[in-house]
């Protein structure tokens, strides 16, 4: 890879930012939401819609283009994008609105998640509604019979996995719960903002699918995200400080199984997410590693989800990412501080487009636990099936 | 009332029914490539390994270690009353292949104890292959 003059390095940025309230019932349809947030983002980034000529969704949000065409009074829009699956989609969300400015097929790429995650379809039930399950290379048939229904039961078996093969304790994955409960006590838009959480609240809180407790899970949630991304030249005639997009990067380990979700427990290791080979690109892209990342954003579905991403990011070495969270390097201070906002566990689960926007307002100065002289941030969208992470950077 | 229903496997797919055909006749089958001898699992009509498209249901022995569990104690369907504990088992026959079963409540299991599949019959079509503490 001639990573040194790697073609989209810096070249475009995040211009405007937008989130709506996180809660467990909007009282808002999807597309409400995702309208308001894109309003939010635009207007953020010193535009108005008619500014916007492209739109990337993710595969799994329930608002289409033609929707937010239509109901932001776009017009003729030249670029729509669609990115799977779900929560690995939202950094190459953004890679693909970058790929698109760079071919000249659009000029400001509006990127966004929309989702009524607790009062609408959510994602912590089984989606098993007919009694006979699998078939059509879903290979659920090998699973959901056997009660394997849901993705915090999937990453428990890693949890165990991960506890069996390096001594992974319970203490520890309640520092990744603590620190991300620390954060949003200091947000006030986060849902946690007013709930203090202990280690005793943690080990006294009922187990889900052990070894994952309550607390190791993310919190559904109803609400929507938006980002502007556009050129860096045009970003920095716009009214906010642009975040720059170092690099992104999309990846995928050998033999990664088909399917969605359940047949990745059949890889070779189930305590490597795809995020080792995104990270080795996205590095090599940005001709950065983990040295040179001050505040990270890691996609946090669950505690042990961050704990691996530790690892494949190569902020501690495999198998040490237990007492890694134990001394303190992701607290603000440490090593590696993150989920400033408070992340999936404590702020919102908006599917990692959350961790985004919180990416640009470390890059602008603007968090509510804002890492001292940050002028780099990471964001990684690497649950289980592929993966996707990008490197921000200040001007 | 009538009992919560237990979900059922799809057994006829196209590309995995040779699975539940074992089952049925009380063997655990896994597809295996016949020019390579990769075990191909999830099953697949082409080797990724080598690039052949012949394949071949292979019977395998009963045995394998445990990979890992979990005990789910948050109940998400109305077929699986909790607590159950979900196994996830390493086939000694076929390196690189684990299968999924399902146990009654809490057993006590640790990581790499040995393991062996049993016979389950749901109906005359469809026999799961579970796995006990050998």
């Amino acid at each position: 890879m001639t990573d040194e003059a790697f073609s989209h390095r810096d070249r475009c940025a995040i211009a405007g930012i937008a989130t709506t309230d996180f809660s467990r019932n909007s009282g808002r349809s999807d597309l409400t939401l995702a309208l308001q947030a894109s309003l939010a983002a635009i207007d953020d980034a010193g535009l108005v819609p008619g500014d916007i000529d492209g739109i990337v969704r993710c595969d799994l949000d329930l608002v289409r283009h033609n929707d937010l065409v239509h109901g932001l009074g776009i017009g003729d829009l030249a670029y729509m994008g669609d990115v799977s699956v779900g929560g690995v989609a939202p950094c190459a969300m953004v890679g693909q609105a970058v790929a698109a400015i760079l071919a000249g097929m659009a000029k400001n790429v509006l990127v966004f998640r929309s989702l009524n995650g607790r009062s609408g379809r959510r994602y912590g039930r089984s989606s098993a509604t007919q009694r006979t399950v699998g078939g059509n290379n879903t290979y659920d048939e090998f699973f959901a019979p056997y009660g394997l229904l849901t993705s915090g039961q999937i990453f428990a078996l890693i949890a165990q996995r991960h506890m069996a093969e390096f001594g992974t304790t319970e203490n520890e994955l309640a520092q990744i719960a603590l620190t991300c409960r620390a954060r949003a006590n200091a947000n006030p838009g986060a849902q946690m903002h007013d709930r203090q959480l202990t280690i005793d609240d943690y080990l006294e809180s009922r187990m889900i699918a052990s070894p994952l407790r309550l607390f190791d899970f993310c919190l559904e949630t109803d609400g929507a995200c938006a980002v502007v991304v556009t050129s860096a030249e045009r970003a920095k005639d716009g009214p906010q400080r642009p975040a720059l997009i170092r690099a992104v990067a999309q990846g995928s380990p050998r033999n990664p199984q088909p399917g969605v979700q359940f047949p990745v427990l059949m890889r070779e290791t189930i305590t490597t997410l795809p995020a080792k080979a995104t990270a080795d690109r996205l590095y090599a892209r940005a001709g950065m590693g983990p040295d040179e990342i001050d505040v990270a954003q890691l996609y946090d579905c669950f505690s042990i989800t961050v704990l691996l991403q530790l690892e494949d990011f190569g902020f501690c070495a495999k198998g040490e990412g237990g007492p890694f969270v134990a001394s303190g390097a992701i607290d603000l201070g440490g090593a590696i501080p993150i989920n400033t906002s408070g992340g999936h566990l404590s702020d919102g689960y908006v599917h990692g487009m959350s961790h985004i926007v919180e990416a640009v307002r470390q890059i602008r100065g603007t968090s509510t636990s804002q890492v001292d002289g940050a002028e780099t941030c990471l964001v990684t969208s690497t649950p289980l099936p592929p993966g996707s992470a990008l490197i921000l950077r200040a001007i | 009332m009538e009992a919560p229903r237990r979900l059922l496997p799809e057994t006829e797919d196209i590309d995995t029914r040779g699975f539940w055909e074992g089952t049925r006749q009380g063997e655990l089958r896994l597809l295996e490539c016949s020019s390579c001898g990769a075990i191909l699992h999830m099953p697949s009509a082409y080797c990724h390994d080598c690039g052949s498209w012949d394949t071949r249901w292979k019977t395998i022995s009963n045995l394998g270690r445990l990979h890992s569990w979990t005990v789910v104690h948050h109940q998400v369907h109305p077929g699986f009353p909790t607590p159950y504990t979900v196994v996830l088992v390493d086939v000694d026959d076929a390196p690189g292949a684990r299968l999924v079963g399902y146990l009654d409540g809490a057993p006590a299991l640790v990581c790499g104890q040995a393991m062996r599949a049993r016979f389950e019959v749901l109906s005359d079509e469809v026999t799961l292959a579970q796995w006990d503490p050998a």
